[in-house]
C-alpha cells in the first residue's frame, strides 16, 4: 500500500509538473487531491482491508473473508482441496507471519490465499486440512 | 516385489522409437505452404518478376526447411514403457519429458487431409496442466501405431495387462450403434444457426496478402473520398431502385454469412459420432471432422458439468448443443468439449444418463435474479450512450444525436438478459441458465463443485446483493459459473444448502 502511494505521489508530482509547464495550472491543483488520497491509502485503508480480512476454520470447510470495497466470501470444502503451501516472504519471516495457500482443481478459484497468520498456527491448520485430503477427489 | 521388477526391465528394455518418416514430408509442407506467400512477395518486389531468383530463392527455402525438419526427426524419440511415455526432443535444448499414464486425461487422434493420404496420424496427450499443445505431441505416427499407443495407454487405465484386448476392443466399438451421429441433413441444420461471417474475414485475410495484385492505393480512403463525387450520378437514380440496392446488399451479406456458417459447420462436424467405449473404464469416443478428421476418448468420470446451449431461434424447433466441461479442454482452444452440436432434448438424455447427469425436471422452478442485474447495467450504458450522443452531436454534427436510439436495443437486450438469467436447485445438481442470444443451461453436480464464493462490489452494499461464484475443475477461467446479482441473505442460504450437501461423504467420482 504504502509502495502503491508513493508511486501515485511521483507521477502526480510528474503531471503536475508537466501540467503547470504546458498549461500554466495553479500549483497544487493536481497535487493536493492526490496528497489527500494518497494519506487515504497509506493510514486508512490498510485498518479497514485488514479488519475485512477472517477465516474460520470449520469441520469440513474452510471460510475466508476479505476485501473492503470488493467484498469476498470463499468457502473450500477439505475434502475438494488437492495439496497445501505455507509460504514465507522475507518481510514476513521478520515479523514470524506466513501464509496459507490452498490449491483446489476448480479452474476459478484455484489458488486460496490467506496471508498474515502466525507461523505456528499456519502449520497447525495445514496439518488439520491435511488429514482430509484424500485421493481421486476429481 | 516381482512386479516392480519386471516394471523395470520392462522399462530398461523398451526401445526408443522415431516419428514416422513421411512426417518428415508432412512437416516441410505445411512449413513451406506458409512461406509460398512470402515467396511470392519476393518474386514480385525484391527479384523483379526474375523467375530464375524466385527460383533459387525457393529451392534454398525447400533444402532449409527440409534439413531442419530431418534434424529435428532425427533428434526426437519416444519410449513407451509399460507406465509412462518418454519423448526426448530438441536439437540444441534438450528437453526430456516423462507422462505418467496416470496424468493422462485425453489421447485424441488427429488427421488432416494431408496426413490421412500419408496415413499418418497425430497422437496428442492432454496432462491437464496449462498450457495446451506443450503436453505431448507425437507428430505424426503411421495409424495402426498410433492407434495401439492410444489403446496401450487407455489399457492401462483399465488395469488390464496390453496385450490382447487392444485390437479387438476396437472391433466392439465400431460394431455398436453410436450413441450419437448426425447426417449431413442434421448437420445442414447446425450450420444454418452457426451464422458466421468467417469467410468474410478469409476473404479480408486474402485481400490483405495479395493486395500487391490490386490496383495502388486500393486502401488509401483519400482515393475513395475523391471517387465520392460520382455518387451525385447515383443520387440521380430513383429511389426504388436505390433501396432494391440497399436491399440486396444486406441480402449477400446474409447469404454469406449462412454459407460460411455451413461450410465451417461441415469442415468441423462432418461424419460426427459419439459412441460409448466401455472397457472397464467407461468413455465417450468423439469422431469428426471432414478435412482434419479427429479421434478422441473422454472418460466419462472425468465430466464435470454439461451445458445445454441453445439461442432464441434455435430453441423454438427444439435444438441444443451439449457441451461436456471436463479437466483438459477441447481442441481448438474451446474450454467445453461438444459431445452433440445439435440435438433434442430427447437425443440428449440418454448421454446425459451415461454420465449421471438428469434434465432438469419439468415441475423444478427456477428462480430469477433481482432486477438490479438489469437496471444497473441499463442506467451505465444509457449514460454512456447519451454522453456520447450528446458529446458528438454537440462538437461533430447534430445527426450524430441519433446514437441516443441505440439505448433503446441496449436496454431491451439487458432486460432479456435478466429474464434468462435463472437458477435451480435439487437433491444432487444445480441448474443455471443465463443468456438470451446465447442461452446456456448449465447443469452441475453438486459434488463436482469445487469451491463457493460470495463476493460483493462496493455497487452491490447499497442493495444488498451478491454474486456466488462455483469453482469447478475445468472449464472456463475467464467465465466460470456465476449466479450475478441474487439477494445477499438468499446467497447465504443457497451456500448453506448447497455445502451441507458437498460436504458429505463423496460418492464415487
Amino acid at each position: 500500500m504504502i509502495i502503491r502511494a508513493a508511486i501515485l505521489l511521483l507521477v502526480a508530482v510528474v503531471a503536475e509538473i508537466a501540467l503547470r509547464l504546458q498549461l500554466g495550472v495553479e500549483p497544487g491543483m493536481v497535487l493536493i487531491p492526490v496528497i489527500l488520497f494518497a494519506a487515504l491509502i497509506v493510514f486508512i485503508l490498510p485498518g479497514r482491508i485488514y479488519r475485512r480480512w477472517g477465516y474460520d476454520m470449520g469441520d469440513e470447510q474452510l471460510r475466508i473473508l476479505r476485501g473492503f470495497l470488493w467484498r469476498t466470501d470463499t468457502i473450500v470444502p477439505f475434502n475438494r482441496i488437492q495439496h497445501i503451501d505455507v509460504a514465507q516472504g522475507p518481510l514476513q519471516r521478520l515479523f514470524g507471519l506466513s501464509t496459507l495457500i490452498v490449491h483446489t482443481a476448480g479452474t476459478h478459484n484455484s489458488i486460496v490465499t490467506l496471508p498474515g497468520l502466525a507461523t505456528a498456527n499456519a502449520e497447525e491448520m495445514r496439518d488439520t486440512i491435511k488429514d482430509h485430503i484424500r485421493q481421486d477427489m476429481i | 516385489m516381482n512386479e516392480d521388477t519386471a516394471g523395470l526391465t520392462a522399462q530398461d528394455t523398451a526401445p526408443f522409437r522415431r516419428l514416422h518418416p513421411l512426417s518428415i514430408l508432412m512437416k516441410s509442407t505445411t512449413m513451406l505452404g506458409r512461406n509460398i506467400i512470402a515467396i511470392i512477395v519476393l518474386h514480385f518486389s525484391l527479384f523483379d518478376r526474375n523467375i530464375a531468383y524466385t527460383l533459387l530463392a525457393a529451392l534454398a527455402l525447400i533444402t532449409l526447411v527440409a534439413g531442419v525438419t530431418a534434424l529435428i526427426w532425427s533428434r526426437f524419440t519416444y519410449q513407451v514403457t509399460d507406465r509412462e511415455i518418454r519423448i526426448k526432443s530438441g536439437l540444441l535444448n534438450r528437453n526430456n519429458r516423462s507422462i505418467p499414464f496416470d496424468r493422462i486425461q485425453d489421447v485424441s487422434l488427429e488427421q488432416n487431409l494431408f496426413s490421412r493420404f500419408l496415413g499418418l496420424m497425430t497422437v496428442k496427450l492432454e496432462t491437464g496442466a496449462g498450457g495446451g499443445d506443450d503436453d505431448g505431441q507425437l507428430d505424426a505416427l503411421a495409424r495402426p501405431d498410433a492407434e495401439m499407443l492410444r489403446d496401450t495407454i487407455r489399457d492401462y487405465k483399465d488395469g488390464l495387462s496390453a496385450d490382447e484386448t487392444a485390437a479387438d476392443d476396437r472391433l466392439v466399438a465400431a460394431e455398436t450403434p453410436p450413441l450419437f451421429a448426425m447426417d449431413n441433413r442434421r448437420i445442414l441444420i447446425a450450420g444454418l444457426f452457426n451464422f458466421s461471417f468467417v469467410l468474410l474475414a478469409i476473404f479480408g485475410a486474402v485481400a490483405q496478402n495479395l493486395d500487391f495484385l490490386l490496383p495502388d492505393g486500393f486502401f488509401d480512403p483519400r482515393r475513395w473520398i475523391e471517387a465520392l463525387p460520382e455518387q451525385e450520378a447515383i443520387n440521380s437514380i430513383s429511389s426504388e431502385i436505390r433501396i432494391i440496392g440497399a436491399l440486396a446488399a444486406i441480402l449477400s451479406l446474409v447469404t454469406i454469412g449462412l454459407v460460411s456458417g455451413i461450410v465451417a459447420t461441415f469442415v468441423r462436424e462432418y461424419g460426427f459420432r459419439l459412441d460409448l467405449v466401455d472397457t472397464g473404464q467407461r468413455g465417450f469416443r468423439r469422431r469428426r471432422g471432414l478435412f482434419t478428421r479427429t479421434d478422441m476418448v473422454m472418460p466419462i468420470h472425468r465430466v464435470q458439468a454439461a451445458i445445454l446451449q441453445t439461442g432464441p431461434v434455435r430453441a423454438c424447433f427444439g435444438w441444443y448443443h451439449l457441451k461436456f466441461t471436463s479437466l483438459a479442454g477441447d481442441a481448438n482452444g474451446e474450454t467445453d468439449h461438444s459431445a452433440a452440436p445439435c440435438a433434442r432434448l430427447a437425443e440428449i438424455d440418454p448421454i446425459l444418463d451415461q454420465c449421471g447427469i438428469h434434465q432438469a425436471p419439468l415441475d423444478l422452478e427456477f428462480g430469477r435474479v433481482n432486477p438490479a442485474f438489469w437496471w444497473r447495467k441499463a442506467v451505465f450504458a444509457g449514460l454512456i450512450i447519451t454522453a456520447i450522443a450528446l458529446g458528438t452531436g454537440f462538437f461533430l454534427h447534430p445527426g450524430f444525436q441519433a446514437i441516443s436510439l441505440l439505448a433503446l436495443p441496449v436496454l431491451l437486450i439487458l432486460f432479456l438478459n435478466w429474464r434468462h438469467h435463472q437458477y435451480a436447485l435439487d437433491d444432487s445438481q444445480i441448474y443455471v441458465r443465463s443468456g438470451w442470444w446465447r442461452r446456456k443451461l448449465t447443469i452441475l453436480p453438486l459434488r463436482k463443485i469445487q469451491s463457493i464464493d460470495i463476493s460483493q462490489s462496493p455497487l452491490d452494499h447499497p442493495l444488498d446483493l451478491a454474486t456466488i461464484t462455483l469453482g469447478i475443475a475445468g472449464g472456463s477461467a475467464i467465465r466460470p459459473l456465476k449466479i450475478e446479482a441474487i439477494g445477499f441473505a438468499k446467497a447465504m442460504d443457497l451456500r448453506h444448502r448447497l455445502l451441507s450437501r458437498i460436504t458429505m461423504p463423496p460418492t464415487a467420482g
